[in-house]
């Protein structure tokens, strides 16, 4: 929508010429996006929780920064990092909010779910307890978020195999039952942990392709730069109809 | 505590000595949001002169070295020492730990903004009458309570004066003219003896000034006549739209209006009260939030030409647009200081007083290593004393209170309003924030609104042609990209040749033309003129696109509602041919001109 006001400010035109100056200077500014500093066409809002000590901050420090902090204190409250990923040929910041685990923390923790496109639920492969919380941490999500979040489960410190408390198969199951995605990932070694990002990305991709997620709902956890017309929106007819907004 | 690598000696005598600084640093607060109160910065400056003498007369000589700096803050308020953040918000903790638009049914209930917009959404969901018996019983009880109080306050004036009070009171009751119209302005069959007994019982009862059976009587009957109007409408059997309540309630509710000495009580509605209460949010409430009327509210609040941080940050939608804008700023710390240090606040705060000291202190010493400390991992760049104090509180006796990173979080905050959110307001960020809101409600409209004729529906289905026709809103939107910051190149690799030389608009270069309804159609671009308007370009164009309440938008919208009869018709013929869609466009362009 943006490029083409734009259109309207430099040219003045009518009939037939505007539409070839509106193609010529949208397809421009689509190049734009391309080449400029932040050259993204979607951010995609997600949100980490999990147990606490399981790794999320890690996982999120290993992602962004390529290292692994080895002493991190917990989490206060929340942090966010953000890092700039290529999924379908399309360039996608991500934000990630990593909760603090600790249950004093939960009741200011859940006003960061609202909005999130994806999620990444963690548990740590070593210790059984925070994989029978899983329950609760799904609840919440399922809660607080959009019914097209993508939830994906994470299974942490997978390098500790020695002291594994939690199998692949079973956690393989409990995902599916759950309609999650599964990957069991090490924050230490980076195992992985691109692809659990990666995974829900994709997903969340497809969801606005195939429609499912409405783009324009203000809660959908998506910015988008407005480029190429998906699907031909912007030159048909209204959007198909969609539930509410999702404020 | 060794973790301060100074030299800190004697430092228990201070503890409890600042703590009671700190503490009387913040108390004097401000209270208005919106305008800063810049006489409030020199009160809140520094702890009050008592406090100081009566720390410095217990301290060593080290010690009165440090209220020696603790004295010295009011300078630190000063627009000098705080570079940037300038006159520091005063009244930062009470008030501004909600955002308007985010909210609960009480606050909704109690706003008039949002009010309307929450009839609106219950009207589509045949339940008005509940928001409209809570309002309506809400003001009964909060006026009949005050009629009530003022009249003893006044009352207890003229007892002081015994005989004249008698001789006073008694005029006022006019039991003659009012006894015939009692009957008249009472439906209920039932109560209509009871009551009429009550008033002939009255005027013989001596009033007495004090007790509150010495109300008048006409305030008398003016509160019962509230308070059977109201149970006329909602809550008799024979109501229209009774509200859902159990008998034994509205029995309860029957009693309480007569009661024995012909006393309203102004709390009998509260049961009913809180029973719709609980059916509102339980059954609506939720569905809301999710509607696009809260939307329409969020949009309007947005654009009402005053944005508050408060409402951003509180916000998790806005605030994913900020944090995005604060992160191409590179001040992504501040924010996240604000949000650790705040959910810190938060969190203790909730647990009132019933927390692990050590557990909070430990948690305090994060942030304190992470933000204020001489080896900081990402320093903000806070002053010495702002540190000392810091450290003080977190090095108390009993561990850190919620109140411990006050002076930090207002300096935070002063930061991000003065320096960032203007910036933010008028970026594209913020602009795409409010054009995703709009659609969201344009989608939602179209989906549920195709059968309404409202103005709003034509406004936004106007806006969704607008958009889709590419020309619509370019007015607005040539007052809105004034901050068109993204550099214009042609990256060859991305053009897509063929793109060049599809016409999907293609019209006839004609000036225009007249279409079915008689109404002449521009096809050329209208009169560039220029209208000055008041307050920013952008409020003022997000206005058009929302409200637009001017004769002339009145009037193409009535066109609006007749195009889009004639174009339903039609559709039921041709199931959306190209003609009709073509007419459509071209109908909306000329509204927008």
């Amino acid at each position: 929508m943006q490029l083409l006001f734009l259109i309207e400010t430099l040219f003045i035109f009518n009939g037939s010429l505007k539409e070839y100056s509106t193609r010529s200077v949208c397809v421009c500014f689509r190049a734009a996006m391309a080449t400029a500093p932040y050259n993204y066409s979607y951010i995609f809002k997600y949100i980490i929780i999990g147990d606490m000590g399981v790794g999320k901050s890690c996982l999120l420090h290993q992602f962004t920064e390529k290292k692994f902090m080895a002493d991190c204190p917990h989490t206060i409250g929340v942090e966010f990092g953000t890092r700039i990923m290529e999924v379908s040929g399309q360039k996608i910041k991500l934000q990630i909010w990593d909760t603090a685990g600790q249950e004093r923390f939960r009741a200011v923790t859940r006003s960061y779910y609202r909005g999130a496109a994806g999620a990444l639920m963690v548990y740590d492969i070593t210790r059984r307890s925070t994989y029978n919380h899983l329950s609760s941490w799904l609840t919440d999500a399922r809660n607080l978020t959009n019914p097209s979040t993508v939830i994906i489960l994470i299974g942490n410190k997978a390098d500790l195999e020695a002291q594994r408390d939690v199998t692949y198969e079973e956690a393989k199951q409990f995902a599916e039952e759950n309609g999650l995605l599964f990957l069991e990932a090490s924050a230490k070694t980076g195992e992985n942990v691109e692809d659990a990002f990666l995974e829900a990305a994709k997903k969340i991709y497809q969801n606005i392709q195939d429609g499912s997620l409405d783009l324009n709902a203000a809660e959908s956890g998506v910015q988008h730069k407005p480029s190429a017309p998906q699907g031909g929106r912007l030159t048909s007819e209204p959007q198909p109809q969609r539930e509410g907004c999702g404020c | 505590m060794s973790f301060f690598r100074r030299k800190a000696k004697g430092k228990e005598p201070e503890r409890p000595a600042d703590a009671k600084a700190s503490k009387a640093q913040v108390l004097p607060h401000s209270p208005s949001l919106s305008g800063r109160n810049h006489h409030a910065i020199l009160e809140a400056a520094g702890p009050s002169h008592v406090a100081i003498n009566a720390i410095s007369a217990n301290m060593d000589s080290f010690a009165r070295g440090r209220t020696a700096i603790l004295k010295k803050q009011p300078s630190h308020m000063e627009a000098a020492h705080f570079g940037d953040l300038g006159r520091s918000s005063v009244n930062y903790q009470v008030q501004e730990t909600r955002s308007r638009l985010s909210k609960t049914v009480d606050q909704i209930l109690r706003d008039n903004v949002a009010m309307p917009y929450f009839i609106q959404f219950m009207e589509t969901h045949i339940a008005e009458h509940l928001v409209r018996f809570w309002l309506e019983a809400e003001s009964f009880r909060s006026t009949t309570w005050s009629r009530v109080r003022a009249h003893s306050l006044n009352s207890v004036k003229h007892s002081t004066l015994a005989e004249p009070a008698a001789s006073l009171e008694s005029p006022d009751s006019p039991d003659s003219p009012n006894d015939p119209s009692r009957p008249l302005t009472l439906d209920q069959g039932d109560e209509e003896d009871t009551f009429s007994s009550q008033t002939s019982s009255r005027p013989h009862t001596p009033i007495k000034g004090q007790s509150t059976s010495g109300l008048s009587d006409k305030l008398m009957k003016s509160i019962e006549r509230d308070a059977v109007n109201i149970f006329t409408k909602y809550i008799s059997p024979d109501a229209a739209r009774p509200i859902p309540i159990t008998e034994q309630i509205r029995n309860d509710i029957v009693a309480k209006i007569c009661g024995e000495d012909g006393q309203v009580d102004p709390n009998c509605f509260v049961i009913a009260q809180s029973v719709v209460f609980s059916i509102i949010e339980e059954q609506h409430f939720s569905e809301f939030l999710r509607s696009h009327y809260f939307c329409k509210y969020q949009i309007e609040v947005l654009t009402s030409g005053s944005v508050f941080l408060a409402d951003i940050l509180f916000c998790e939608s806005a605030l994913f647009y900020f944090s995005e804008y604060m992160e191409k700023e590179d001040a992504m710390n501040v924010l996240q200081f604000w949000l650790a240090a705040e959910n810190f606040q938060d969190q203790l705060a909730a647990k009132k007083g019933q927390y692990d000291g050590q557990e909070a202190q430990n948690d305090a010493m994060i942030l304190y290593d992470k933000y204020f400390s001489l080896q900081a991992t990402n320093p903000l760049g806070f002053g010495d004393s702002v540190r000392m104090e810091i450290e003080s509180n977190i090095c108390r006796e009993g561990g850190p209170l919620p109140d411990c990173f006050n002076t930090p979080l207002r300096q935070a905050w002063t930061t991000m309003e003065k320096v960032y959110m203007p910036g933010f307001l008028s970026s594209n960020l913020y602009y795409k924030y409010l054009s995703d809101l709009i659609n969201s409600v344009r989608v939602d409209e179209f989906t549920g609104g195709n059968a309404n004729t409202t103005p709003e529906v034509d406004r936004n289905s106007s806006i969704t042609e607008g958009s889709q026709a590419q020309q619509g809103t370019k007015k607005a939107a040539v007052k809105i990209l004034k901050n068109f910051d993204e550099a214009i190149t042609v990256d060859i690799a991305s053009l897509d040749p063929e793109s060049l030389y599809q016409r999907p608009y293609a019209g006839r270069m004609t000036f225009g033309k007249v279409n079915e309804l008689g109404q002449f159609i521009r096809e050329a671009e209208p009169e560039p003129d220029v209208k000055k308007s008041k307050g920013s370009m952008f409020s003022q164009a997000m206005k058009k696109w929302v409200q637009g309440n001017s004769d002339e938008a009145q009037e193409e919208m009535a066109w609006k509602i007749a195009k889009m009869i004639v174009n339903d018709v039609m559709q039921q013929g041709h199931q959306g041919s190209p003609e009709v869609k073509a007419t459509k466009v071209h109908l909306f362009l000329s509204l927008h001109s």
